[in-house]
């Protein structure tokens, strides 16, 4: 009679550690405190550091990251609440234009336009896409990456706000760092507090509609408020990043509604891991400075980036941000089964 | 295991990324950055004509600059504004890039996109690079450099712009209103601005001179058919189409698009797969008798009455194996780099304010006729080689563009295609 | 008349450029953002074989054609079959996939006027003094051959009927022996191909450009978003009242409104009836 060859299984536990650090008395030490803290104290210390270090070309890239981080969040934070967008540049380009104008026409200051922007870009954005807030799955998405195109094709035939050639010479930040710092601190106070949200009972309405819509309809909880609640916090929130990058180009244009602008959030939102607020921006601050990177091979550089976002995307289908989580929490080991 | 070696192939992308040389402080070369859209032909073949440039210049020592001779260099950056979809800023971001880490002492042909160039305005400005565009049109170059001489007085254009263009075309309007009697004409722009200007002029022109425009219709510049148009002008009855376009796919669809619906109306204006030295290959003859301007002369046809666009345009087929495809801006790009040459040996430094003084005051006999630049540091253009620079409308017939305006390089008269008379 | 004629041609150019699209993602619901990349990388195909091989225009075409079903397979079996059922990577990775080939075309210095496919005959027909040439006539008899060939396919052949069992119900027809997988990937390989197809047509019209793959993404969108996502009478419906919306537009209202028309026929139509026009009328899943 053959012996049966051992055969094994994965096994995965979490770490003694993470037990631990679970309870109350998680207080009692100082290594699980450091267990819990060091994950999200590390990034806010480098982010913060971070400029300090890089000058010149490679700094304006990192503001460009947090910018692209802040859609990456906006577009995370509406794929918690279900509606899954192909159009964060339609905040973008909401948050731009009123900046661009106000600045434009009215010469007022980025402290006044920016919050002006960020509200009015999302009551904007919550106003036009109310009218579809019934549609589920697939069909938002379409709609949402139609309303850019359209947009952008409307401000180029029609010739308003500025048309072809867009509005440029608009003013200035302060300072160069007051711009960076700004940047950051907004991609930060976003991130951290998306992930308060989603998880206090406010969040947690919005998840639930996110897994069942209607078992929260029957709990008489109108959802077509609540989303359109979701889509005036995601829609500020580019609006923000939008009107951001018009005062720091100093030029708003018709390319602010670009197919680009939808695209990369959801491109890191893959890369980085959905759901997980930290794995968007995570994948935005892999995605933006490869691109970045890549400038040096000229004509291969987009050819190459997708090839490596595809390459990421496939090898780990969960997302980066997952697989950190997991490998940080849990160990494997292999246990002979039978 | 994969996830590994992902991790360790990123790594190496990024490290190999973050390492890219530093700026170059030896002062050895002259750095001239090229950021433009260079995977269409105009930047092609622009760059192409910037290196031709600075071979020339460096065979014979180089530059000299106050006593010690140093030779050109050219830097690239592609900004990808030619492709539809890329954002401004991301196209300012490879600007600001050539800027920073290269730190050119002078840039050439600049920005293929309006928008672009409109918004790189600010940013040459601030970093105080002379630049020298040689590719786009746009009048609004004009109407934002006058709003502030003083903070963009870096810039320069030394190509034509889309009035200029329209105005030899207009003559050329006027020679067949006069030589054959055609008064009906239907204009079809491509909806941005530089040929809403050009074809603006023009459609003025044809009102002030008893032409009947039979339809004034802009295309979007992403359009793929235009056979609405051309039912419109077929019905009408319009002897001439005035077509200008410069985004290939369109001008492409449109030229055999015409060809197929058998429109009994001459072409004139400028569309690049029609004016180019390849256009007889690829369309065939069903483009013999249409009119197009060249901007300026030199870009790719040879005028015998104006022997230097003969010496560039072969010493460009010797070192690249084929003419510059755009029948547009190629010669600029050329005249561009000896202007420089000699703005940095009049001011005998490379200092950017220096350099720009001395740029002012450029008189230089290139191909594109003899380049000046006025107060809106635009080069001037007429019809005097002796005085401004030039442009040529020339025509197709039998396979060959025949020069036909203006009169002194006229090798040949506007013939009317047998299925007009 | 003029409108009526050439309304039917940008019609059946419409419905040629969606086909490909929307039997992809009838059958394995994979929105193929590479269709548009696909359908110019087979024109380029055919222009290297014709004019860099010297092989003459049919061979160049069908040899296109095969390859680009055969980058469909390989793409299906080699890539997305690790990320199948995920929507956002499936997304990602084809839209990726699309531009990365885009990219290389450019790079490789594919662009300019002597990339241009000829037309299969010069010359055309007058039709009530509306002139209309041989290449779209032919583009119009391709069109409806397509859709005539498809069905038979789909209603007769045993990999039409497992396409369309697939489509049905997956989990059944696993359990009669249709292996999703491999139905999965024949589904992008034959889509690839239509696409192919429709590129041989349609490109002697004009001159080739890597811009055109967006464009025709754009429109296969619009098409299959309009009519309907999973049914072909509805793509076909759609295409036909794109078409005609797009030059009537531009006859009456300007040309440059043109492009305004099918971009704001998909927004009207997804907020009145999503599941489009002809589609089956899915309230339980398309809005709440």
């Amino acid at each position: 009679m053959a012996a049966a060859e051992a055969r094994y299984r994965k096994k995965r536990l979490d770490r003694g550690i993470k037990a631990r650090a679970d309870t109350l008395y998680v207080i009692c030490s100082y290594r699980e405190i450091l267990y819990l803290l060091l994950p999200r104290a590390l990034p806010v210390i480098a982010l913060l550091l971070l400029p300090l270090l890089l000058r010149g070309y490679w700094g304006k890239v990192l503001v460009y990251a947090c910018v692209y981080g802040l859609l990456a969040l906006s577009w995370d934070f509406l794929a918690s609440c279900g509606l899954f967008s192909l159009g964060q540049s339609l905040f973008f380009g909401f948050g731009a234009y009123v900046a661009g104008i106000l600045s434009y026409h009215l010469h007022l200051t980025p402290a006044i336009t920016l919050p002006v922007a960020t509200i009015s870009g999302g009551l904007l954005s919550a106003v036009l896409l109310s009218p579809v807030v019934r549609l589920r799955g697939v069909y938002f998405a379409m709609v949402t990456l139609m309303l850019p195109m359209l947009l952008l094709k409307m401000i180029e035939t029609t010739g308003l706000v500025g048309g072809c050639h867009g509005l440029s010479a608009l003013a200035p930040f302060y300072n160069e760092w007051v711009a960076k710092y700004l940047a950051l601190v907004a991609l930060l106070v976003c991130l951290f507090g998306f992930r308060r949200i989603i998880n206090e009972d406010y969040g947690l309405v919005l998840r639930a509609i996110k897994d069942d819509d209607r078992a929260v309809m029957s709990a008489a909880i109108n959802i077509y408020w609540r989303r359109i609640q979701a889509l005036f916090i995601a829609g500020a929130v580019g609006a923000f990043a939008g009107a951001f990058m018009t005062h720091h180009y100093q030029f708003v244009g018709m390319s602010a509604f670009a197919l680009d602008y939808s695209i990369l959030p959801v491109a890191a939102a893959a890369l980085g891991g959905a759901g997980t607020f930290a794995g968007s921006a995570l994948g935005t601050m892999i995605l933006v400075p490869l691109s970045e990177s890549l400038r040096a091979l000229g004509g291969l550089r987009i050819a190459l980036y997708c090839v490596i976002l595809i390459g990421c995307v496939i090898a780990l289908p969960e997302g980066i941000f997952h697989y950190m989580e997991r490998k940080y929490h849990q160990f494997e080991r292999l246990v002979k089964v039978g | 295991m994969k996830s590994k070696i992902l991790w360790i192939f990123l790594a190496i992308v990024l490290l190999g990324g973050f390492s890219t040389p530093g700026p170059t402080k030896s002062a050895e070369p002259i750095i001239i950055g090229v950021p433009t859209s260079l995977y269409t032909p105009f930047g092609r073949d622009g760059l192409n004509a910037v290196n031709l440039a600075v071979e020339e210049i460096n065979a014979k020592g180089g530059v000299s600059v106050a006593g010690v001779k140093r030779p050109f260099k050219v830097v690239t950056a592609d900004t990808r504004g030619g492709e539809p979809g890329t954002p401004v800023h991301d196209a300012l971001m490879a600007y600001e890039k050539l800027i920073l880490d290269k730190k050119p002492h002078a840039i050439v042909i600049g920005a293929f996109r309006s928008e672009v160039l409109i918004a790189s305005m600010d940013l040459v400005a601030k970093y105080r690079v002379p630049q020298l565009g040689t590719i786009a049109q746009t009048p609004g170059f004009q109407g934002k450099f006058k709003k502030d001489p003083e903070k963009y007085k870096y810039l320069f254009r030394v190509t034509t712009d889309a009035l200029i263009d329209a105005g030899y075309l207009s003559a050329a309007l006027d020679s067949l209103k006069k030589d054959y009697g055609l008064n009906r004409i239907y204009l079809i722009p491509q909806d941005t601005l530089w040929a809403l200007g050009f074809v603006g002029l023009l459609r003025k022109h044809c009102g002030k001179t008893g032409w009947e425009e039979i339809g004034y219709e802009p295309y979007a510049a992403g359009a793929t058919d235009f056979s609405p148009g051309l039912t419109k002008a077929k019905e009408g009855k319009a002897q001439v189409i005035a077509m200008v376009w410069d985004v290939p796919l369109g001008a492409g669809i449109f030229c055999k698009q015409w060809a197929a619906m058998k429109v009994p109306s001459l072409i004139i204006g400028f569309v690049p797969p029609m004016a180019a030295p390849g256009a007889w290959k690829t369309l065939g003859k069903d483009i013999e008798y249409s009119i197009q301007v060249e901007f300026p002369v030199g870009a790719s046809l040879a005028l015998k009455k104006l022997p230097k666009t003969g010496e560039f345009l072969d010493k460009f087929h010797k070192k690249y194996g084929k003419l510059p495809e755009a029948a547009a801006v190629n010669s600029s790009a050329y005249d561009a780099v000896f202007i420089l040459a000699e703005a940095i040996e009049k001011a005998g430094s490379l200092d950017p304010d220096k350099l720009v003084s001395a740029l002012e005051a450029t008189d230089y006999r290139g191909v594109g006729g003899r380049l000046r630049f006025n107060e809106n540091h635009i080069t001037v253009f007429n019809e005097n080689p002796e005085e401004t620079g030039i442009c040529v409308v020339f025509q197709w017939q039998k396979g060959e563009r025949v020069p036909v305006y203006p009169p002194f390089l006229a090798e040949g008269k506007i013939l009317l295609p047998p299925w007009m008379k | 008349m003029s409108t009526l004629i050439y309304g039917t041609i940008t019609s059946i150019v419409l419905a040629l450029y969606t086909i490909g699209f929307s039997l992809t993602y009838g059958i394995s619901g994979l929105a193929n953002f590479a269709h548009g990349a696909i359908y110019i990388l087979s024109g380029f195909t055919a222009w290297s074989f014709l004019n860099q091989a010297g092989l003459p225009f049919f061979l160049s075409a069908l040899l296109s054609i095969v390859i680009s079903g055969l980058l469909g397979f390989a793409l299906y079996w080699g890539v997305l079959l690790r990320i199948r059922g995920m929507a956002l990577s499936e997304l990602i990775v084809t839209f990726a996939t699309g531009v990365a080939i885009l990219e290389l075309l450019m790079w490789k210095g594919f662009y300019g006027i002597q990339y241009s496919l000829p037309l299969f005959v010069k010359g055309g027909v007058e039709m009530r003094g509306v002139a209309v040439d041989y290449q779209r006539l032919f583009v119009i008899g391709t069109g409806v051959l397509l859709v005539i060939l498809l069905w038979l396919f789909v209603h007769h052949t045993r990999i039409g009927l497992a396409f369309r069992g697939i489509a049905q119900n997956e989990r059944t027809a696993l359990s009669v022996g249709i292996e999703s997988d491999w139905i999965g990937a024949l589904s992008l390989a034959f889509g690839s191909a239509l696409a192919a197809i429709a590129a041989m047509v349609i490109l002697p019209m004009g001159i080739m450009e890597s811009a055109i793959g967006y464009e025709v993404l754009i429109y296969a969108l619009a098409v299959a978003i309009v009519g309907g996502l999973e049914s072909t009478s509805g793509m076909i419906g759609a295409s036909f009242i794109l078409g005609f919306s797009q030059v009537v537009t531009a006859k009456y209202l300007g040309a440059r409104w043109m492009i305004i028309v099918p971009l704001s026929a998909i927004i009207l139509v997804l907020i009145i009836r999503p599941s489009g026009l002809f589609g089956k009328f899915k309230e339980i899943e398309e809005r709440v």
